[in-house]
C-alpha cells in the first residue's frame, strides 16, 4: 500500500514538474507577452495541481491535505485574476 | 425586497462560518485561540460584505456538477495544449483576439465566469467592452467563440441565471 502511494506520488510530482518546465519553455519561446501569459497560467496551474495531488498521500493528516488543496485553489484564483489584469493592460497598451 | 432579506441573512451566516472554518484550518484547533479566530472571521466577513454584498444567486447542483467536470477537463486539456505548443520544434501558435458576445449581467457572476474561462484551453479573457468579452486566443483556428458561448450557457444554468 505504501509502495503504491509512493508510486502515485512520484508519478504525479514528476508529471507536475514536467508541466512547470513546459510552462517555462513557453515563457521563453512564445513570441509576445499575451501568449506567454497563456503558457504560465495554464501549464503552471496543471503542474501545481499534479504536485499537490502527489503530496496528498504524504500529508500527515487530512487537515494538512486539505491545506494543500486550498493552496492550489488560492494560487489558481490569484493567477487567473492577475493574468486577466495583465492581459487587459497589454491589450489597452496595443490600442 | 422583504422576501430576499432572510436569504441574505442566511448567506451572511454561511460566509461567517466559512471564514471561521478557514481560519481553523490555517491556525489549527486550540480553545485559547478561538476568540482571535472569531475576531478574524468577523473582520473578514465585514470586508467581504463591503467588497461583495450578498447576492441572490441560487446555485443548482446538477448543472454545477456538469460545469465543474467540464472545467476540470478543460483545465487538464489546457495544460497539455500549451505544453505541446511550447515544446513543438517551432511553437505552434496562431494568436489573436476574438470578440465574444456576453449575455451575463454585469457583476459578480460575470467576473466569476471570466475567471473560470481563463482556465480553459487557449483562451484568456482580457476585459469586456460594449457587452462583448475580448478573448485572447492562442490558436484562432479553434472554435473559441462557440466554446465560450457553450460554457456561458452552462454557467448560467449552474448559477441559476436562466
Amino acid at each position: 500500500m505504501s509502495f503504491l502511494a509512493d508510486l502515485v506520488s512520484l508519478a504525479a510530482i514528476g508529471a507536475g514538474v514536467f508541466f512547470f518546465i513546459a510552462g517555462t519553455v513557453g515563457l521563453l519561446r512564445f513570441p509576445d507577452s499575451l501568449t506567454r501569459l497563456h503558457a504560465l497560467s495554464k501549464a503552471d496551474n496543471l503542474g501545481l495541481g499534479l504536485i499537490v495531488l502527489g503530496l496528498i498521500p504524504r500529508a500527515e493528516n487530512p487537515l494538512a491535505a486539505f491545506k494543500l488543496v486550498v493552496v492550489w485553489a488560492l494560487v489558481l484564483l490569484s493567477g487567473a485574476s492577475t493574468a486577466q489584469l495583465i492581459g487587459r493592460a497589454l491589450r489597452r497598451g496595443r490600442e | 425586497m422583504s422576501s430576499g432579506a432572510p436569504h441574505r441573512k442566511r448567506f451572511s451566516w454561511a460566509r461567517l462560518a466559512f471564514f471561521f472554518l478557514f481560519w481553523l484550518m490555517v491556525a489549527g484547533w486550540s480553545v485559547r485561540d478561538l476568540p482571535v479566530g472569531a475576531a478574524a472571521a468577523g473582520g473578514a466577513l465585514w470586508i467581504s460584505l463591503k467588497l461583495s454584498p450578498s447576492g441572490d444567486a441560487r446555485v443548482r447542483a446538477g448543472p454545477l456538477f456538469r460545469l465543474v467536470v467540464r472545467l476540470l477537463r478543460g483545465s487538464l486539456v489546457a495544460g497539455f495544449d500549451v505544453a505541446r505548443r511550447a515544446l513543438a520544434p517551432r511553437p505552434d501558435l496562431r494568436p489573436g483576439f476574438v470578440s465574444c458576445p456576453l449575455t451575463l449581467p454585469e457583476g459578480e457572476a460575470r467576473d466569476v465566469f471570466r475567471l473560470l474561462q481563463s482556465l480553459m484551453p487557449g483562451t484568456l479573457p482580457t476585459g469586456v467592452e460594449e457587452g462583448r468579452a475580448l478573448v485572447h486566443g492562442l490558436d484562432l483556428s479553434q472554435p473559441i467563440a462557440e466554446n465560450f458561448a457553450t460554457e456561458e450557457r452552462l454557467f448560467k444554468r449552474a448559477a441559476g441565471h436562466e
